[in-house]
């Protein structure tokens, strides 16, 4: 008899663990994360699992390289997608929208005013996080994806000043060409930072309708405001402004470049940034300037180069609660706030911006994005992406001088034409 | 007593199809890890698939965009001058190492094993420990013409589309070299000591000996050894995607670079796929036809 009872027993709590374990839900968020951002991530992950011990979380964490070519499109591949993935805004989100991947947030947007914690400018049309109105990207990061970094003590060993035009520029480029140091050093192996550095560019000079058509495939590049960008290249190239090795060096050894002093500007976004503790030199110090004004005419004439990054809930996750309950959670003020510390960038919500120890750079570049008149992304998140890597390989032809702007912008539109209306 | 008569084998084991049986396991791994892979690869070759939205059919569009997109074609001048580079600083540079190195004298094997070294190193790191060395502004080798005052030699080798190639091709030589010349070695030792010692008593010279002897006997390795150079040069992907990835502008992309930044970096699997097949095609063509014109002269006659 005691035998049975103790069987009973058994059975009874191995049907009430069993229960337990069914009861548990397993989020899986798959996305890139550096050094820091995946120290707070996993911080926000545990905080989470102790408030919901119902849900645990399962990471899937990439490279950014990895997570943009592989990573997200075999998770989403798999047998057992992601819940929340990581995503940039524009078009992948679109992309996404179109297949069916992305789950549409603006309900969950609406409740506990959780819409009204953002910057509200992240829910315009070109902000990339919307498609037809409807909101499918929480964002967790804005920043500038160009801006010129330059050596503050080389520009004033110098005598030269921020350049507020392009013909400013063009003469403290040929300045600093003459002292024997590298003008503008550009780390262009994968090409998108010159991509994005003559985007910018082309986007000031292109009617922004005739900037669109040749982008989507519906009209040429060949037209006035692309051969002027591409002339500036030019111009810059002959200037002796770019360093001789900038298609094989690739962004970090172009920053590196930057750092040690031996380049005094560099093309490129946020991520630039580094703690003073991480520069060898202790006396180094940079700024940033925006594009200098090339045409006062154009509507663009000002623009700053911009885009956001953020998590998508997977329209197929057996748990959209859970997932919009954990992007909830990691939205807010207070675990924003621990994103800044440790990492130093700017949060597209509000209140965790709010007496935030910001590094004197990353406020700088945030000013710049509040105050900018128009925000312009990067073709390789606002286009198909074969258009736009095609369009940064015609760039770097002229950027090297391997190519004359007309011969570029030729090659550019044969090559479009010949791969035929691109749709990814 | 009766005895027992021969067993005449009747069914499975008597038709022989027991056989399939046993090979069963090897065709399941061969099917699902070969043959289902490369159906896969030939079917997605015929649709838009991007990784993300729904494939559609588009027939044999993907095949003939390949032969108007003039990188892609570019990518096999590319690739051609590197396996020609490849049979000169691997298997020849690899044959002469051998016969320097043909000695049982102490000293000799060491300089085989250093020789052979870099063999075992991955592609990966070899291309990254050469991207170092000749990076222009703090590589060794621009560094070392600088310390010698001979500064103005300085060179962007990986930067500039004359030397990019040529710079790839010398470290391939300095990775893959020592595995021909131990082919090549073993084949030599594997001649007969007899042969060179009638050659010597009619009075032919060391280097007739290479010429008359050497080369003809060890001749079946050597159509060997330029098969592997060719159809391993025209497949080259680590060594190029770690050192230029194709840079300057496209002058050192090869095929498989090629097809990678379009099948995966630009989400365009179909047309990767459609890639990848023309270049498997083009690489067993070669190889079919390089065994079939060499066959003759593999016989090696002592």
């Amino acid at each position: 008899m005691k035998l049975f009872a103790l069987a009973a027993v058994s059975i009874a709590s191995l049907m009430a663990a069993s229960s337990a374990a069914w009861a548990q839900t397993e989020l899986r968020i798959a996305h890139q994360a550096g050094t820091e951002s995946a120290k707070v991530m996993d911080e926000v992950v545990a905080d989470f699992e102790k408030l919901h011990p119902d849900i645990s979380i399962k990471q899937l964490v990439f490279s950014s390289a990895d997570y943009e070519n592989t990573g997200l499109v075999t998770q989403l591949q798999s047998s057992t997608p992601p819940d929340i993935y990581f995503q940039w805004a524009g078009y992948p989100v679109e992309r996404d929208v179109k297949t069916g991947t992305a789950f549409d947030l603006t309900g969950a947007m609406a409740t506990d005013g959780w819409k009204e914690t953002f910057q509200p400018g992240l829910w315009t049309a070109g902000s990339g996080t919307t498609v037809d109105g409807h909101i499918y990207l929480v964002p967790t990061s804005v920043g500038v994806d160009v801006t010129l970094w330059y050596n503050t003590k080389l520009f004033k060993k110098l005598n030269l000043d921020t350049p507020k035009t392009w013909a400013d520029l063009m003469t403290d480029v040929k300045a600093i060409a003459a002292s024997g140091v590298t003008p503008i050093v550009i780390g262009n192996k994968e090409q998108w930072p010159l991509g994005n550095w003559i985007s910018q560019i082309a986007s000031r000079l292109v009617p922004p309708a005739d900037y669109e058509a040749a982008f989507n495939q519906d009209g040429p590049f060949k037209i006035p405001g692309f051969q002027h960008a591409f002339q500036l290249l030019k111009d810059l190239h002959d200037a002796g402004a770019f360093n001789i090795d900038m298609a094989t060096l690739d962004q970090d050894q172009g920053m590196a470049t930057f750092f040690q002093s031996a380049a005094a500007i560099d093309p490129i976004g946020w991520w630039l940034v580094r703690p003073k503790d991480q520069i060898s030199d202790p006396d180094f110090d940079y700024a940033q300037f925006n594009t200098p004004i090339i045409d006062d005419t154009t509507s663009n004439k000002d623009n700053v180069s911009g885009s956001g990054e953020g998590f998508i809930v997977n329209a197929h996750s057996e748990h959209k609660d859970a997932a919009i309950a954990f992007l909830k959670f990691m939205t807010s003020a207070e675990n924003q706030a621990k994103w800044i510390a440790a990492t130093g960038q700017s949060s597209p919500v509000i209140a965790a911006n709010v007496g935030a120890n910001l590094d004197p750079h990353v406020a700088e570049i945030a000013t710049l994005m509040n105050t900018a008149s128009s925000l312009t992304a990067p073709p390789d998140t606002s286009y198909p992406l074969p258009v736009a890597r095609t369009f940064y390989q015609a760039a770097a032809y002229v950027a090297s001088g391997d190519k004359s702007p007309d011969d570029a912008l030729d090659w550019l539109d044969a090559t479009l034409k010949s791969m035929g209306k691109q749709t990814n | 007593m009766r005895r027992k008569s021969p067993e005449r084998r009747t069914g499975l084991v008597g038709s022989g199809a027991v056989n399939v049986l046993f090979a069963a396991p090897a065709l399941l791994l061969f099917g699902t890890f070969v043959l289902w892979p490369l159906g896969a690869s030939v079917s997605f070759a015929l649709t838009n698939w991007d990784g993300y939205n729904v494939p559609h059919w588009i027939g044999f569009d993907n095949f003939t965009r390949a032969f108007r997109d003039l990188s892609y074609l570019w990518s096999y001048a590319h690739v051609t001058i590197y396996v020609l580079a490849t049979l000169l600083f691997e298997v020849t540079f690899g044959l002469f190492a051998a016969l320097l190195m043909n000695s049982s004298k102490p000293g000799y094997s060491l300089f085989r094993t250093l020789f052979f070294s870099p063999v075992v190193l991955s592609w990966t790191a070899a291309g990254l420990l050469w991207t170092f060395v000749l990076d222009y502004r703090t590589g060794l080798v621009n560094a070392t013409l600088r310390a010698l005052g001979l500064g103005s030699l300085a060179h962007p080798w990986l930067s500039d589309p004359v030397t990019a190639l040529i710079a790839l091709s010398l470290v391939s030589g300095w990775k893959y070299s020592g595995f021909y010349m131990i082919i090549f070695f073993a084949a030599i030792r594997r001649i007969p000591q007899d042969v060179y010692e009638a050659a010597t008593i009619d009075g032919a010279s060391t280097w007739q000996q290479v010429i008359s002897i050497t080369v003809p006997l060890i001749r079946s390795n050597a159509l060997v050894c330029v098969l592997f150079a060719v159809t391993g040069g025209y497949s080259a992907f680590d060594l190029f995607f770690t050192m230029t990835n194709g840079q300057p502008n496209g002058a050192t992309d090869v095929p498989v670079t090629w097809i990678l930044k379009q099948g995966i970096a630009q989400n365009q699997i179909g047309y990767g796929a459609a890639l990848t097949l023309i270049l498997v095609v083009i690489i067993a063509g070669i190889a079919a036809i390089y065994s079939r014109s060499t066959d003759r002269l593999r016989v090696t006659q002592y």
